[in-house]
């Protein structure tokens, strides 16, 4: 008896082995575990067998019907996964048809730079704020310590709405009237869009500055550098270089021009950076105490530096722009590359 | 300023290369933009900022020179051999505005060619050579930066010089020939009777020097420099004299100048020099500034040795008095830029470099930032425009006013409350804008010309409306225009480009969670809008708003061809204040929901939020949500109605539904719909 299972379990192994198709195993199923299969049978026989063997007979029995439902199960697992596959092989798409229209649109060269040169400085713990665009010649130019009929203007070409209102030529006008508001200690950013007299080849009429200052007791010249720098190198990559040197700005003093590296030829000169190696960047300075009185602070308590940049220059040095008229343009195959 | 090398050297020894010490100029505050090899010399092209007169002369340029190299400086030193009688007769009438007039004659010169080395040095320097007496001045005004004029003597009335404004005087002849006119403040150079200069920016061509004069009158002066900048400014004309009376000559140097020119011309154009007149009624004050060595260095962020503090003064010409941490520094009279102690820190900071201040970060304490929610909405409205695949632009805020006639605005509107700026670069560049659109049709237009489909362009920016306040109201406004053309793809889609955009709307207003948002029509909602298909957008019921495609005159004034859809948000404070300042989770429904479809024909006027508001008008809680699925015209629907088929689901929140009492509810629905629209069932 016990031979005869164990011939059983062996001759369903080698036929199930050697079936060919689902059909195969199926019909294996029906030939030893349906209700007249072998197996089925068998356990027909059960009354046979001398009372005390039956229940050692019987969970032989078990064993061997769950042995031959495992080895047809996995059998049969084999034959639905490569009869799957077959089927999707044949169900094949052309993948180089273009993707379904999703639309997505593109933020401007500048926004996207202004983005990131804001993200930078808020994780330093500066606060954004801003001024108007069309301002009074006070803020944009006297507070400043750009007197009347002085030569300093001559550095900015000035759109002018009447006597003493103009279109702002720097972001630094936000400077006093943040002071004005508020009191030390003071972190700000002020990004936006500013306006000069002037249009040719490599100038154009509106376009964005991000000033930046702080002011407190004891900051030092050496912090106005520490600060810059590192926003240079998170904003250029870490192996530019950064080179501070003398310059003048009527509202700091003392104040610095800062260039960097060409990122074009790395420093050993070529026609964008004529030949010099360097870019000019940003200008700084420590914030004149004239400034403070202007805003009502106490000259002699605070300290503080003032950075400006533009953000056409930045953008156009980071993406390879190479003609600052792109800008207004807003041609779309411009955009779009953004 | 151009400076020549071996002219430099007159004055300093330079142990260094033209290059080497180019790099070195500019790191002491003095950009060379370009050096310029000329034969045996070399010429250097630096930027001298507005706060350095004195450096725009060779000699201020080889003061800095021996400071940064620490070599030698040679000063010049003159002496006239022989003067013979006294001086010209000089009145100053008004001593604010002239603080130094010196004067000397030379007789019996004879004006001629200079020589080679002469015309050499001012070519260099980029001043044309013309004959020796004018050379000389010229050569004086680039050595020492003291602009000087020689006039023709014998045609000075009365052989004397008056310095007086313009008064009833009111046009004058300058040298180049051009009649010049004046206002009544204008500081002149008068003889006995008529103007012969205006002071320190041109001479008159009246007395002019020339090959026939015999006897000059040499003029070296200090005038008030924001008279004489005033003064450039009214003639619309800048010189190389005006350029350095604006920023400031040295007054102490002004005799210095006046004598070695009248040497210089008698050793070459002969000549005998009279005795000097300096008037000089607002003489020279000496400033004294206290500075503290230890707000030096606090100010830095460097340790300042007090040897290194005194040794680069002494350089540049300062005197020091005094001992210990406090001293009292005098600047020379050439520095008139030096005024308090934050000058002499930035001198010694220049001279010590840039480049070995040390880079160190700020201790500050922690203080809680503002939020600024108008820029992070900003930042919101961005980004979901882009997501729902608008290309934001940035224009100009310049505007045309021509192109409000264009939009068809009638004249009371706000919108033609614009500002007009001075001095535009073009007329159509000639007021700020009062609306964002005219640019974006622009936009449009000119893709479409360079060949560009599918424009979806958006923009935020501030608008600008006078007030009649000097400042007008700057509002920050979004605009968005979309331009579908004639779509040809696999994806191409039925409707035009209005739901396209109005889907860009709601995916910020439901990224804000604004929910209260209706578009109403409005026939009077913007006169460049398409009447039939534009309205207003309301949040909480206020406006806030328009959408609608741009009158097909309007799109053609603009050369754009098709349908463009615009649409403009005011304000984008506005929606600021509609968002819901906190978000409260809703429980997620226990029950299943069913769901039953309608599909009706109705006339063309009835609107899909009419239909929404009957069925949402029914007394019930069970009515979850009515989504419209399909909007059809044509056959076999009457020509002038279309048929809505819409979705409604039905979800109880406290039990499952049957289909029974949906059933029920459902057909309510239908009857009402049927008596208030006159809506068929489409079967
Ligand atoms: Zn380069």
């Amino acid at each position: 008896m016990l031979n005869d299972l164990h011939s059983i379990k062996e001759a369903v192994r080698e036929e199930a082995e050697k079936a060919s198709s689902l059909q195969d195993i199926q019909d294996l199923r029906v030939r030893y575990l349906g209700k007249k299969g072998l197996l089925t049978s068998r356990l027909k026989d059960l009354g046979s067998i001398p009372k005390e063997q039956r229940p050692a007979f019987g969970s032989l029995l078990n064993e061997t019907k769950k042995h031959i439902e495992g080895l047809l199960e996995k059998q049969e697992g084999l034959f639905k996964s490569s009869e799957l596959n077959r089927s999707l092989q044949t169900q094949q798409i052309d993948i180089t048809v273009p993707g379904c229209f999703t639309p997505w649109g593109h933020l401007h060269p500048i926004t996207r730079v202004l983005d990131e040169i804001v993200g930078i400085f808020i994780s330093l713990g500066f606060t954004v704020e801003e001024g108007p665009e069309v301002e009074l010649d006070f803020y944009n130019f006297e507070a400043l310590n750009f007197p009347k009929d002085h030569p300093a203007r001559d550095m900015q070409d000035t759109f002018f709405v009447s006597d003493d209102v103009v279109l702002r030529t720097h972001t630094s006008s936000v400077q006093v009237r943040t002071m004005e508001k508020n009191t030390p200690p003071l972190r700000v950013i002020a990004p936006g869009k500013v306006y000069r007299c002037d249009a040719d080849v490599t100038h154009i009429p509106m376009f964005h500055q991000l000033e930046g200052f702080m002011v407190d007791k004891n900051i030092r010249m050496s912090d106005l550098k520490g600060v810059l720098q590192l926003f240079i190198l998170r904003v250029f990559g870490s192996r530019t270089s950064v080179r501070f040197r003398p310059s003048f700005f009527p509202f700091t003093e003392p104040s610095a021009e800062i260039d960097i590296s060409c990122v074009i030829c790395k420093g050993t000169g070529c026609n964008v950076c004529k030949g010099t190696g360097w870019l000019e960047i940003l200008g700084a300075g420590m914030i004149n105490p004239r400034v403070y009185e202007m805003a009502g602070y106490d000259p002699d308590r605070y300290t503080g530096f003032a950075f400006g940049m533009g953000i056409e220059r930045v953008a156009m040095l980071k993406y390879g722009i190479d003609d600052i008229r792109l800008f207004p343009d807003n041609d779309n195959r411009f955009l779009k590359q953004f | 300023m151009k400076a020549s090398y071996n002219w430099l050297k007159d004055f300093v020894d330079i142990n260094v290369s033209p290059k080497e010490l180019a790099h070195l100029l500019t790191m002491a505050g003095f950009e060379v933009e370009a050096v310029e090899a000329i034969d045996d010399d070399a010429v250097f092209d630096i930027g001298i900022t507005p706060n350095r007169p004195d450096c725009l002369s060779i000699r201020g340029i080889a003061r800095e020179i021996s400071a940064i190299l620490g070599t030698h400086f040679k000063d010049i030193s003159v002496n006239i051999d022989k003067e013979q009688g006294k001086g010209p007769d000089v009145v100053i009438e008004n001593p604010e505005l002239c603080h130094r007039y010196s004067a000397r004659t030379v007789s019996g010169v004879k004006p001629g060619p200079s020589p080679e080395w002469l015309s050499r040095r001012l070519e260099s320097c980029g001043i044309r050579s013309t004959n020796n007496i004018v050379d000389v001045t010229n050569y004086l005004l680039l050595e020492i930066g003291q602009p000087m004029h020689a006039f023709d003597l014998d045609r000075l009335e009365g052989g004397k010089i008056i310095v007086r404004e313009a008064g009833e005087c009111d046009s004058f002849k300058t040298l180049d020939n051009e009649e010049r006119k004046l206002s009544k403040d204008v500081l002149l150079i008068w003889d006995a009777n008529k103007p012969v200069a205006v002071a320190g920016v041109m001479g008159g061509q009246n007395t002019e020097v020339s090959s026939g004069t015999v006897n000059i009158l040499l003029e070296s002066a200090y005038f008030n420099p924001s008279s004489v900048r005033k003064t450039s400014r009214l003639l619309n004309l800048s010189s190389e004299s005006s350029y350095r009376f604006e920023r400031g000559v040295d007054l102490q140097a002004v005799s210095i100048a006046l004598d070695r020119a009248a040497q210089m011309i008698s050793e070459l154009a002969g000549g005998r020099i009279s005795g000097i007149t300096d008037v000089y009624p607002r003489p020279y004050q000496q400033r004294i500034i206290s500075v503290s060595l230890d707000r030096v260095s606090s100010v830095i962020g460097i340790d300042i040795d007090e040897s290194f503090f005194v040794k680069t003064l002494l350089n540049i010409g300062f005197y020091i008095k005094g001992d210990g941490k406090v001293r009292a520094v005098t600047p020379p009279s050439y520095r008139n830029d030096v005024e308090r102690e934050i000058d002499i820190i930035e001198e010694i900071a220049r001279l010590y470099g840039y480049d070995k201040i040390p880079a160190t970060l700020p201790v500050m304490q922690m203080s809680p930032a503002p939020e600024h929610k108008t820029q992070a909405l900003v930042k919101t409205l961005k980004d979901s425009m882009v997501s729902s695949g608008f290309s934001e632009v940035i224009n100009f805020s310049f505007m045309n006013p021509d192109s409000l006639d264009k939009l068809n605005l009638p004249p009371g509107d706000s919108r033609r409350n614009f500002i007009h700026i001075r001095n535009p670069l073009r007329k159509e560049d000639s007021t700020m804008r009062t609306t964002l659109v005219p640019a974006l049709f622009n936009n449009v237009s000119m893709n479409l010309n360079r060949g560009e489909k599918m424009l979806a362009f958006f923009e935020i920016s501030n608008v600008f409306i006078s007030t009649g306040q000097k400042l007008p109201e700057e509002t920050i406004q979004m605009a968005a225009v979309y331009h579908k053309g004639p779509v040809s793809s696999l994806w191409q889609a039925k409707h035009d480009g209005f739901y396209d955009l109005k889907g860009a709307l709601e995916n910020i207003f439901a990224t804000l969670n604004i929910s209260n948002v209706s578009f109403i029509k409005d026939t009077s909602v913007a006169p460049y809008l398409h009447p039939g298909k534009s309205g207003n957008i309301l949040i909480n019921n206020e406006k806030v708003g328009h959408i609608g495609i741009l009158h097909p005159v309007v799109s053609e004034s603009f050369d754009i061809k098709g349908d463009v859809a615009v649409t403009e948000i005011y304000d984008v404070a506005s929606i600021l204040k509609a968002v819901p300042l906190k978000t409260t989770y809703v429980s997620l429904p226990k029950y299943p929901y069913i769901e039953r479809d309608v599909a009706l024909i109705v006339n063309d006027e009835i609107t899909v939020s009419s239909v929404k508001q009957v069925i949402l008008s029914i007394q019930s809680d069970i009515i979850e949500a009515v989504n419209l699925f399909d909007i059809y015209k044509g056959k076999p629907i009457p020509k002038d109605k279309k048929s809505l088929a819409f979705s409604i689901r039905y979800r109880s929140a406290s039990k499952t539904l049957t289909d029974n009492e949906v059933d029920e509810l459902h057909s309510e629905i239908i009857r009402k719909l049927q008596i208030n629209l006159h809506a068929e069932l489409r079967s």
